[in-house]
């Protein structure tokens, strides 16, 4: 019999909350109408002012937020009462999530040449969400009705 | 037997509503981080006489710009400064210094083509050029032949432009402002100091207000 993980949940929520977090940021400064300054080390203006970085006028910062915001919000969830329910929802979401990296990322290393930090930051915090879903487990008496 | 984690609260509403006011006070702090202008004391060095500048020496109040010519930011910028010389440059001295910034391929030989053009009293002209034109040259193969063509229509000699771009005297220049501008503590472009304060302005009124409580 595996041992419910208790530090899983507060994993995933911790980082989805640093996910929402750094988001957030892009979105504030998107709608603002200003870009992080070139730094030194390499810049996020290039991936910020991309065409890619908006989907149907809707900014990808936005989704993000939404996505993450969501996950804590899961994450919270499976603090709180861990049903299947949460963990299969939790499961497909971060799922969903780790796919999403596929596109962004190759779009920023083939297509934009140019890695946005923020960005690479909120991909690897979504490659975890999906990679630390696996430790989730389903409560016992949940699992035995299966 | 309950659920695990059921215990760790003594209400369940506990963590909805402590999760809850983290979201928004992420919001909140945001917000307010991303609207206010940042201002901290200036390391970098005051403005000499080999500063390339617009406005009088003597001025009171001094601009300083570090900037990158590859920098599409400080392109955003330069419309925001222009329209500041134009409005103070009777009154403040206005100074451009290089950080030409390593993840910017044609940062380097912009900023000698914008050198080469100062040291024929055309610094800004070619400046203004070198912002406007900025995705032209920045996504070709060879800017040379843009910064060429820009040189010209300045009236430029181009034998000296060319002799003056290449000469070590000017790599030295600029490895020297970007070298004082990192011990300074520059680390992005653009890098504002106006008086002795780093800010970085969101916008012209903001700037404008700036330099008018400097003043």
């Amino acid at each position: 019999m595996t041992r419910p993980r208790r530090w899983v949940p507060w994993l995933l929520a911790g980082a989805a909350y640093a996910g929402f977090v750094i988001s957030l940021y892009l979105t504030f400064v998107h709608y603002r109408g200003y870009v992080s300054p070139c730094y030194v080390v390499h810049g996020c203006e290039e991936v910020q002012t991309s065409t890619y970085s908006v989907i149907l006028g809707v900014p990808l910062a936005l989704l993000g937020t939404i996505f993450f915001a969501f996950m804590f919000y899961l994450g919270i969830g499976l603090l709180t009462a861990s049903r299947v329910l949460v963990v299969r929802v939790y499961k497909v979401l971060a799922f969903a999530g780790a796919l999403a990296i596929i596109p962004l990322f190759l779009l920023q290393a083939i297509v934009l040449k140019a890695f946005c930090t923020y960005c690479v930051a909120t991909e690897a915090i979504m490659l975890l969400l999906w990679v630390v879903s696996f430790l989730l487990t389903a409560p016992e008496r949940a699992r035995a009705t299966l | 037997m309950h659920a695990p984690g059921n215990h760790l609260f003594a209400s369940k509403g506990v963590p909805w509503v402590g999760g809850s006011f983290l979201l928004l006070l992420a919001v909140v702090a945001l917000y307010l981080f991303t609207g206010a202008a940042a201002s901290e004391p200036a390391r970098t060095p005051q403005p000499s006489a080999d500063d390339i500048s617009f406005g009088p020496a003597d001025a009171t109040l001094a601009v300083i710009e570090y900037s990158d010519f590859q920098c599409p930011f400080c392109a955003e910028y330069s419309s925001i400064l222009a329209a500041l010389r134009e409005t103070y440059g009777d009154r403040v001295r206005f100074v451009f210094r290089f950080y030409p910034l390593a993840n910017h391929q044609y940062a380097t030989i912009s900023a000698k083509a914008a050198y080469a053009a100062s040291l024929q009293g055309k610094f800004w002209e070619m400046h203004d050029l070198l912002f406007e034109n900025q995705k032209e040259w920045s996504e070709s193969a060879d800017p040379r032949p843009y910064f060429d063509s820009y040189a010209e229509s300045l009236g430029l000699d181009l034998d000296k432009f060319h002799a003056d771009a290449d000469a070590q005297s000017t790599t030295d220049f600029i490895k020297r402002q970007a070298a004082e501008g990192k011990k300074g503590g520059v680390t992005h472009t653009p890098w504002f100091v106006v008086g002795d304060s780093v800010v970085l302005p969101r916008s012209l009124d903001e700037f404008d207000k700036l330099i008018r409580e400097a003043l």
